[in-house]
């Protein structure tokens, strides 16, 4: 009786801590949003009536798509490179990419108020050159917090595919230039597709990072650039309107669930090896 | 169109180490030559080379009147089978051998028909929408070949293409290979460390050790021929014997083994004999009989264990200068420990420069 | 061995490293400017922004809250989080297929999310020690590290070496702590590290979680940054990418940085 057991009771522990502080609360939360007085969807009718609002969650979507863009376009030529590089230069450069990504958030986009901040080295740089008469203000700006964001982004998007790089065998990459394909022919019809379901993993996970990201928006962007993150700790910490944060969050829920759900099936579909 | 493929003089180097050291090869238009030899002897480094996956230190490489030395890899136009089938994952089979003919910008219409073409012609043409991932080893190796063929090369090169099959399938699969080859008299180089496997499918064997050929010939002649003690070794002959001539008298030469046993041989029977040979034999190149009386001159030697071979006895024989491995025949048993003489059989047997 | 990059490549490959590591070079820069607001390239020289972080005791005490949670944290979510991944490969028949994604939730909801659901019904509904809830929220937090990483190591463990310790007598429980867990030490290691560093840098959970009197040192410098903009966070940035580089370090002895590539 109690061997038959035995495999519920090691999962029960775990299984209870979600359970409890993950299911019910988000639940509630969610659930939250459609026991309004005034009617079960007024909280969402609030949301998208309100222009501010529905300005924050476009600004959170754009910002997020070309986050994701510039990230994946930079994490995939900087992994290319890795993949082929001789083992010393490739530790170099994976430490180069797993410092800042084991650096917390909130060090690395101060890095960036520092960087384009009043006395910032861009400033200074402009200033010194004449190229500007005095400081430019470049904080508190959608690319200011765009160009944090990828900063934070890049380095997982290298590890990500610099492993699916190294996976692709070199052999096959040799049958493809052994039967003809020049070398962009080899990186748009193997490489590029073999690679693809780890870039999708990658983009979804730079794209929901970003568009629930609170600390790099907060800092780069403040109250000017708000993003769904700001909104939902502004609503809930400064107004204390519960009901207009549980509804930022469940709209986070949302989008965050749909775009894995079919991400990965698409990832999956693309899997050249689930046959 | 059939071509010669020429490598000249041709060096290579892995960061500073001398992997090739001044190879020279000739495969004849339509022939079929084999290198051979264990891991690390360059048969690999040599296919690479010619396929432009490594460029030579120094030396050409000819395919018929073209130059491939500084050629790239995707313009030397070579049928190139993988070890590990190399298929496209993301490819459907079809796909894969379609590869070849779309990077030659052919249409898609001619491209289907070619593909369908080859695989029919290597019996998967019920398998071409299918993935890689779904097919047996033996199907992957027939894709891959269908892919080298289906581009119509001058030269098609194997690296090892049947290792990861087992035993009966590689047998059918080098009948295969060797039946696709000759039909279309395509010029081939083709790598493995398998004798049995070089032997059956080659016009001609390179056998290599350390950066060089060793000897290249016909399989006969390696077989039964071998130039120098590491052919000699390579094929089969396990007893290799260093003599010394101490006498000449007309046809009949008497010469010392460096224990000091002496053997008579006739250069009639043996062929010209220098002054310091190697004498090399198989086991049933030493013919082990009893000692004693009217019995002919040989090697004395303490007899070891003695195995059945159905056509003969083996023994172990063991003498000051070294052991060796004698047959004797199943009409006359000999008990371990006793004595007896080992001689060599003329036309078993070779006589071989000395090892350096 | 076989370099076909095309220069271009490699040079705007040498410059995205150059840019992922450079601003972690100005905050040092800013950290020992010997001037009263942030600037780069650095004005004089001075040590004076470290020991003002010692002299703000909302530092000290937030950083040693940081590093307890972020020590409990990871110890309960092994604990916790290892007997089910060993379950999870261990009885993967007897199990439904359906668990395994239950772990995956806490990465899937939005941290976010996941704080301010925890204030709203665990904190404030269940009146529950701000202390503890912050405790339980880094568990969930990094317990996927757990199960997925050690789960990752007991998938390409061997169970029969299980079963031949268990025929030569050994019991059960013994035979986890002798066999399994020494086979699977580097995904126990990883997840400890993964774990560990995830919660000393998450601001998302502990914001909402962070109460009078107990705060963590990432929340303390987000508030610290509202009102100054000295360099003093440069410097505090600088000891936290010290203990980076430490954990680095350890990563590097321990498995080989590569392993993050995987």
């Amino acid at each position: 009786m109690v061997k038959r057991l035995t495999p519920w009771i090691l999962v029960v522990p775990a299984s209870l801590l979600v359970l409890l502080l993950l299911i019910l609360p988000v639940g509630a939360t969610l659930l939250a949003t459609f026991a309004d007085a005034k009617g079960w969807a007024a909280p969402y009718l609030a949301f998208f009536n309100s222009g501010f609002r529905r300005t924050v969650l476009w600004r959170t979507v754009e910002v997020s798509l070309i986050t994701t863009v510039i990230s994946v376009v930079l994490g995939f030529i900087a992994a290319y490179v890795v993949a082929q590089m001789p083992g010393r230069l490739k530790s170099i450069m994976i430490i180069a990419a797993v410092f800042p990504l084991l650096t917390g958030v909130v060090v690395r986009s101060f890095a960036w108020l520092i960087l384009l901040g009043k006395n910032g080295i861009i400033n200074s740089a402009l200033l010194a050159l004449g190229v500007i008469a005095e400081p430019i203000s470049m904080l508190y700006t959608e690319g200011a917090v765009i160009a944090a964001m990828v900063y934070l982004f890049v380095p997982l998007m290298i590890l990500t595919l610099s492993g699916v790089l190294e996976g692709i065998p070199k052999d096959v990459l040799e049958a493809a230039s052994s039967l003809g394909a020049a070398p962009f022919a080899v990186f748009r019809q193997v490489i590029l597709p073999l690679a693809m379901p780890g870039l999708i993993v990658g983009a979804v996970l730079v794209f929901t990072g970003s568009f629930t990201s609170y600390a790099t928006p907060q800092l780069l962007g403040g109250e000017r650039q708000m993003m769904m993150g700001t909104l939902l700790y502004q609503r809930a910490m400064v107004t204390f309107d519960w009901t207009g944060a549980s509804t930022v969050a469940a709209i986070m829920v949302v989008v965050t669930i749909a775009i894995v759900l079919v991400m990965t099936r698409l990832a999956r579909r693309l899997n050249p090896l689930a046959a | 169109m059939t071509v010669s493929l020429t490598l000249d003089s041709v060096t290579a180097h892995y960061g500073s180490t001398q992997v090739l050291k001044d190879l020279s090869l000739a495969v004849a238009a339509g022939e079929l030559v084999s290198l051979l030899g264990s891991s690390g002897c360059g048969k690999t480094t040599t296919l690479r080379l010619v396929a432009g996956f490594l460029e030579p230190t120094s030396g050409s490489i000819r395919l018929g009147e073209r130059d491939l030395t500084r050629l790239p890899a995707h313009q030397r136009n070579i049928g190139l089978v993988f070890q590990n089938y190399a298929l496209f994952p993301h490819l459907s089979v079809r796909d894969n051998v379609a590869f070849g003919l779309k990077q030659r910008g052919l249409g898609a219409a001619e491209r289907l028909k070619k593909a369908d073409a080859m695989l029919e012609r290597v019996g998967l043409a019920s398998f071409a929408e299918r993935m890689p991932a779904a097919l047996s080893g033996g199907q992957k190796q027939r894709v891959a070949l269908a892919r080298a063929l289906v581009i119509e090369p001058p030269l098609l090169m194997f690296d090892e293409p049947l290792s990861n099959l087992d035993a009966k399938l590689r047998v059918d699969m080098r009948v295969e290979i060797r039946r696709l080859q000759r039909a279309n008299g395509t010029t081939s180089l083709y790598v493995t460390h398998d004798q049995e496997e070089a032997f059956s499918i080659s016009d001609r064997v390179a056998i290599m050790n350390a950066g060089r050929i060793m000897q290249l010939d016909r399989p006969e002649v390696l077989y039964q021929r071998p130039a120098n003690s590491f052919v000699a070794r390579f094929v089969g002959f396990e007893n290799l014997i260093p003599m010394r001539v101490s006498a000449r008298d007309g046809g009949a030469v008497t010469a010392q083994t460096d224990a000091g046993a002496t053997l008579t041989l006739s250069q009639d029977a043996f062929g010209a004999i220098p002054d310091r040979f190697v004498l090399a034999a198989r086991p049933d190149g030493l013919a082990v009989t009893r000692a004693g009386e009217g019995r002919p001159a040989g090697i004395p030697v303490t007899l070891g264990i003695r195995t059945y071979l159905g056509r003969a006895y083996q023994y172990q024989c063991s003498t000051p200068g070294g052991d060796y491995l004698g047959n004797g025949p199943l009409t006359e048993p000999l008990e371990p420990g006793s004595s007896a003489i080992l001689s060599p059989v003329p036309e078993q047997c070779c006589i071989l420069p000395p090892e350096d | 061995m076989r370099t076909s990059l095309h220069p271009a490549l490699t040079i705007t490959a040498s410059l995205i490293f150059a840019i992922l590591v450079a601003p972690l070079f100005i905050i040092l820069g800013a950290a020992v400017s010997d001037t009263s607001y942030l600037t780069f390239p650095p004005q004089g020289f001075t040590l004076r922004w470290f020991t003002n972080i010692f002299e703000i005791s909302a530092f000290r005490t937030t950083a040693i809250t940081s590093l307890q949670i972020a020590m409990l944290g990871t110890a309960l979510a092994l604990l916790i989080g290892i007997p089910a991944a060993y379950a999870l490969n261990r009885f993967r028949i007897r199990l439904p297929s359906w668990l395994a994604n239950v772990f995956v939730l806490p990465i899937l909801v939005p941290e976010i999310v996941l704080g301010f659901s925890l204030l709203k019904s665990v904190t404030i509904s269940l009146g529950l020690p701000v202390f503890l809830v912050l405790l339980l929220g880094h568990a969930l937090l990094v317990l996927p590290y757990a199960v997925r990483v050690v789960g990752a190591s007991l998938a390409s463990f061997d169970f029969s070496i299980e079963e031949a310790a268990i025929s030569l007598g050994c019991p059960p429980l013994k035979t986890f702590f002798t066999v399994v867990l020494p086979n699977i030490s580097a995904g126990v290691i990883a997840a400890f590290i993964l774990a560990f560093i995830t919660s000393m840098n998450d601001v998302s959970v502990s914001l909402f979680l962070t109460g009078p009197g107990i705060s963590t040192l990432p929340i303390q410098i987000l508030a610290h940054m509202e009102q100054f903009f000295d360099p003093t966070i440069a410097s505090v940035s600088v000891l936290l990418m010290v203990l980076t580089v430490g954990v680095m370090a350890i990563v590097e002895a321990t498995l080989g940085l590569t392993f993050l590539t995987k």
